[in-house]
């Protein structure tokens, strides 16, 4: 049997036996996610059409198969959901911006060597797939940051529901402040687990400290890293306050 | 008035420290030993339209570029190089007006100076989204904030520590290395998120056995089906065991979530039982199995993610080069998606190990008030 076949049925199994009807829903959110990337992947190689456009479509239909189809059409998703979003947009630009300096795309010199018998000149434009990459591998982050501090925040407005929009948004704040030192972690650790043979490697070259801060492959981890963390914090304000801005407009009108 | 002067100090000495350190890497040249040039000016040559053996267009470029040196012996001369590049930049890029080059100086015969490139400068950009992150944390997050910085920090120093170990050591065994490491970082990090209490001590037992059992599942499964649909062709650039450095990436990746997943059940099940003391065991199970189920699909799509996306443009020049869907996807995409669903796995183990691990710890105090 395929190992990657029977891993994913330990994994559905487990989720159904400890989420029930919401595990297998999560199940199933992984795989259509999954089918997401492929889809994506297909666009992309089309080179008419500019990959960072093609990507944040993507990330709309990951941020609604996360929010609303594990948790359903409700307040708390619908905020996350516009919060995701603006997030992903602000943080297009920074990354946009960085990359266009930093030139970090395509492949290092330590790959190329291993992609020696494939044609590089493909007419894809790889700046635009480096800054959707790192779009990509933050999006879920920020889905999660998103629901994570809107979901309180609707628990807390239903308790109190004469609260101000001021405070509903020190709220949001707060519970943003508790969970960024455990999302960057996540965060950290996953990117530190697929680049640990890199990491190795780099060690084996014996390559100085200026070698490795100025390699294309390095410096590109440690943007994206930056660049994932600060995805991360950024959508804790603006999920803060569009949530509280969506509950507390009635009063104010 | 204390506390404002205090967050007066602590700010200006965090902007005295980020310009200063902006201005030196900046101006470092003189510390590197390769010659160094920044580029003044740019003129492309010619252009050529190329179309490959799989009917790719591309367009190929080069550039003619004066390049002011900026250390070493010939500082302030100015040279001539040559960059190539195409439209695609897979791996050559175009050069702009500004960027600063590591170059190796060429003498010809006739004396005439010119330099050929071997890399960008990217240290000054690194140091900008550095500090871009880090003031947004203390902005946003305050405190916390630089408490995860000083986290992160210190796990990356670890890191490469055991990893400057293991590679001195020729007999020394990076499972049991890493397993080492993987102890240190969950109490060191959870102990500096979450102080020294009950819950940090149920989350970091709760992480321990979650990454343990999520690990001898996935091993044993690798083991049972032969590693049957696994391509290790991604990491044969090693020189060394490349299946012992994927189990090893494969501990660390899982644990930031795993660590995630223990601290959020057990701390809001202590915080639920102290703020109602006579709850009952039952209601205190439901709960933290309803958080549980909440966190743990958003919880698997950050792995999968962080996992998936590298491989994209790997993945987009196999394509492009006529590789085959499924061998495509195999060759570049079956060691992410099993690191992802044994992460996976470890997050949805380590739900009902920390749901007991902290009631055994509120039943133990209990009896301790009793």
């Amino acid at each position: 049997m395929n190992a990657i076949v029977v891993l994913a049925l330990i994994l559905f199994v487990l989720m159904f036996a400890i989420g029930g009807k919401k595990g297998i829903r999560s199940f199933i959110a992984l795989f259509l996610n999954f089918i997401v990337v492929i889809v994506l992947l297909f666009f992309m190689n089309v080179p008419s059409l500019n990959p960072i456009v093609v990507t944040l479509i993507a990330c709309i239909v990951i941020s609604w198969i996360n929010l609303f189809f594990i948790n359903k059409i409700n307040k708390k998703t619908q905020t996350a959901f516009v919060a995701s979003i603006i997030s992903t947009l602000v943080l297009v630009g920074v990354i946009t911006f960085i990359s266009q300096f930093a030139l970090i795309q395509g492949f290092g010199e330590e790959e190329t060597e291993e992609l020696g018998a494939y044609s590089l000149y493909v007419g894809v434009d790889f700046m635009k797939i480096a800054i959707s990459v790192i779009i990509m591998s933050t999006i879920g982050a920020i889905t999660d940051a998103a629901i994570a501090i809107s979901s309180p925040m609707q628990e807390m407005y239903s308790h109190q529901p004469t609260i101000d929009r001021k405070a509903l948004f020190r709220f949001g704040m707060s519970i943003g402040r508790d969970i960024i030192g455990t999302s960057m972690n996540t965060l950290f650790f996953a990117f530190i687990g697929s680049y640990l043979a890199l990491l190795i490697w780099f060690k084996d070259l014996h390559y100085s400290f200026g070698d490795i801060v100025n390699s294309k492959i390095f410096s590109g981890e440690v943007i994206t890293i930056c660049c994932s963390g600060l995805g991360v914090v950024l959508v804790i304000p603006i999920t803060s306050w569009i949530t509280a801005y969506y509950f507390t407009r009635k009063k104010v009108q | 008035m204390m506390i404002n002067r205090k967050r007066m100090m602590w700010f200006s000495l965090l902007g005295v420290l980020c310009v200063s350190s902006l201005y030196f890497v900046f101006h470092n040249h003189a510390l590197y030993e390769q010659t160094i040039g920044e580029v003044t000016s740019v003129t492309t040559l010619n252009q050529e339209n190329t179309i490959d053996q799989y009917e790719n267009e591309d367009t190929l470029y080069t550039q003619q570029l004066t390049l002011t040196l900026k250390n070493g012996a010939h500082q302030g001369q100015e040279v001539i190089a040559e960059n190539g590049y195409s439209t695609s930049q897979a791996n050559d890029y175009e050069l702009k007006k500004g960027t600063e080059l590591f170059v190796t100086m060429k003498e010809a015969k006739d004396g005439t100076q010119s330099a050929t490139i071997d890399g960008v400068k990217r240290d000054k950009y690194l140091a900008i989204i550095i500090w871009m992150l880090l003031l947004m944390l203390i902005v946003v997050s305050k405190k916390q904030g630089v408490f995860a910085i000083v986290t992160l920090c210190t796990n990356a120093f670890i890191l490469s520590y055991a990893l400057d170990l293991y590679i001195a050591n020729e007999q020394a065994s990076l499972l049991f290395i890493c397993s080492i490491c993987i102890l240190i970082f969950t109490i060191f990090s959870l102990l500096v998120v979450n102080g020294v209490n009950k819950k940090t001590a149920a989350a970091i037992i709760a992480t321990l056995i979650g990454t343990a059992v999520s690990l001898a599942i996935t091993f044993l499964v690798l083991k049972l089906t032969n590693e049957q649909g696994l391509y290790y062709e991604e990491l044969q650039f090693l020189t060394r065991p490349y299946k012992t450095v994927f189990f090893a990436g494969l501990f660390l990746g899982a644990l930031g979530a795993v660590m995630d997943v223990a601290i959020t059940i057990s701390s809001s099940l202590v915080t639920l039982y102290e703020e109602h003391p006579t709850i009952s065991i039952k209601a205190l199970t439901q709960s933290g199995l309803e958080i549980g189920k909440d966190i743990m699909g958003t919880m698997t799509n950050i792995l999968f993610f962080a996992y998936i996306s590298g491989s994209i443009p790997i993945l987009i020049l196999y394509f492009k080069n006529a590789g085959a869907f499924g061998y495509t996807l195999s060759i570049n995409l079956s060691l992410e998606i099993v690191r992802a669903l044994a992460g996976g796995i470890g997050i949805v183990v380590t739900i009902p190990v920390a749901l007991y691990v902290t009631i055994l710890f509120i039943l133990k105090s209990k009896k301790v008030v009793k």
